[in-house]
């Protein structure tokens, strides 16, 4: 029962560490790019070329030929990826990487997800800006839709969860972080980031109707092109909250206390 | 505020991992077969660091911890400060607790002096306008100078115990728990920061020092925790501890 407690009270006491966590991350962000000439431009340097390459081929295998035609789905694609699942290797080395700093610092476990969320969440806001800007230029890009308040939130907490989830067995299991980069970019074929999924017909669309990342990337990419996300993707984001939610306070519960000593 | 620490039968044992423990492919064959050769295989070591601890510190208390390398002082510290849960015991801190246990362990060595003691002073939730204002202070006790302005990596080990001493006592704790680091110092900074700490008496503040230096504890402290094998061999008045010390 106390563990249980226990397992909440990290929860919480992590989110009211707002002020420090945003701090942190904000200062962490610029140190990462100290001494760079492009500085954070590096990030929208590597989305715009993975977008064009992505959006030239693409445009070859459909036989349409025309990079435009897919250039917006693919580029807004590859961006909200990096908020649903792109950050996956990086949440699975959450507690290894905060090592030195758990054993310097009491710091609730939850603090070191958020962290690295909210590092993540600031390279994507900064890109979306970049986006549509260029989407604009492009004469490609439409109003944002509202639902992206309420959508964005939920693939947070969605991910906050997933996070926790893969970095506690990250430090016990050094295969782990191995296996969840490359499982992520396998996801990221399955994933409907750079196709469209009306292109994807018969058995094989059940790897859209069952991947709960198809479902969390829709709930942003489609307000980011300024349409709003039908009730499927709402019905799961919120779903995998409860589910995932669960799973969490379980795996505090039982290994809270032992994660310091597995570093 | 009042503060207060109260250990009471603390036992802390580590399990430690060796790299066919932490295999997953290991486990899952394990696992296959039956879970009593995962215990045989497992290559778990259980370390005992810490067994039956108890102490009991008020207000104005300075504590050191003695004993020899790997006798468990870091481990205690660590207790103290919430970084390790133990398994059984109770460990009942009140109080704003400030720790720096390891040795650079929070200063980031491509920034500066300067923004470090900002950095520091964030990590312990100190409003940004009071850090802003001890900062004067912090450089003039740390000796620093002008090489606050270099980047950490440029400093020597006594240059940054001399930064992270300044900042643990300038930034308002109840508690300040420190590791041996403050021995990279040199004779003038010892005797700079022993005469710091023992005004915390009058501040009503706890200092928590492990510490090989005896001279040290002799004038900083007013009680001592001898541990040996994770056991405390001695625990009481400095006084006492001289007079045990010298049977």
């Amino acid at each position: 029962m106390e563990a249980i407690k226990a397992a909440f009270r990290d929860i919480i006491d992590g989110v009211l560490l707002a002020p420090l966590w945003l701090t942190l991350g904000w200062e962490q962000t610029l140190t990462r790019f100290r001494r760079t000439v492009l500085g954070p431009f590096w990030l929208t340097a590597n989305l715009l070329a993975m977008a064009f390459a992505l959006s030239f081929i693409m445009g070859g295998l459909l036989g349409n030929g025309n990079w435009r035609s897919n250039f917006a789905l693919i580029i807004s694609g590859i961006l909200c990826w990096s908020i649903t699942g792109g950050y996956l290797p990086d949440a699975s080395s959450t507690f290894i990487a905060a090592g030195d700093l758990m054993n310097t610092m009491r710091l609730p476990l939850t603090f070191h997800v958020l962290l690295m969320l909210y590092k993540n969440f600031i390279n994507f806001l900064a890109q979306l800006i970049a986006l549509w800007v260029l989407l604009f230029l492009f004469k490609m890009g439409s109003i944002p839709d509202i639902s992206l308040l309420l959508g964005l939130p939920i693939v947070l907490i969605d991910g906050a969860l997933i996070s926790m989830i893969v970095a506690i067995p990250a430090v016990r299991f050094r295969d782990v972080y191995q296996s969840i980069s490359f499982g992520s970019q396998i996801l990221f074929f399955l994933t409907p980031v750079f196709w469209s999924p009306e292109q994807m017909q018969g058995k094989r669309s059940i790897i859209l109707k069952m991947n709960p990342f198809a479902h969390l990337l829709e709930l942003i990419r489609q307000p980011v092109l300024g349409r709003t996300p039908s009730l499927i993707h709402w019905e799961w984001g919120i779903g995998l909250m409860i589910v995932l939610g669960a799973i969490v306070i379980t795996m505090l519960t039982l290994y809270r206390k032992r994660i310091v000593f597995w570093l | 505020m009042s503060c207060s620490v109260r250990l009471d039968g603390v036992t802390l044992d580590y399990f430690i991992y060796s790299v066919k423990a932490q295999s997953l492919r290991n486990a899952v064959f394990n696992l296959a077969v039956g879970g009593n050769l995962y215990k045989s295989q497992g290559d778990v070591t259980v370390v005992r660091a810490l067994e039956n601890i108890s102490l009991d510190l008020v207000e104005g208390d300075r504590l050191a911890l003695v004993g020899h390398n790997g006798s468990g002082k870091t481990s205690l510290l660590k207790v103290i400060a919430g970084i390790y849960e133990p398994q059984k015991g109770i460990v009942d801190v009140k109080g704003k607790l400030t720790s720096m246990i390891a040795h650079g362990a929070g200063l980031d060595a491509d920034a500066s002096g300067l923004q470090n003691i900002r950095k520091l002073g964030a990590m312990r939730l100190i409003p940004k306008k009071v850090v802003e204002s001890r900062i004067d202070s912090i450089v003039e006790f740390s000796e620093l100078g002008d090489f606050v302005r270099l980047p950490v990596k440029t400093y020597s080990s006594g240059m940054m115990a001399r930064l992270m001493f300044a900042c643990a006592t300038e930034f308002e704790a109840d508690i300040i728990v420190l590791d041996e680091w403050l021995g990279a110092g040199d004779a003038a900074f010892g005797r700079k920061a022993s005469n710091r700490m023992q005004g915390f008496v009058d501040k009503a503040q706890m200092v928590i020092l492990g510490t090989h230096n005896f001279g040290l504890v002799e004038r900083v402290c007013n009680k001592v925790i001898e541990i040996a094998a994770g056991r405390a061999v001695f625990y009481g008045t400095t006084a006492d501890w001289i007079a045990w010390r010298n049977q």
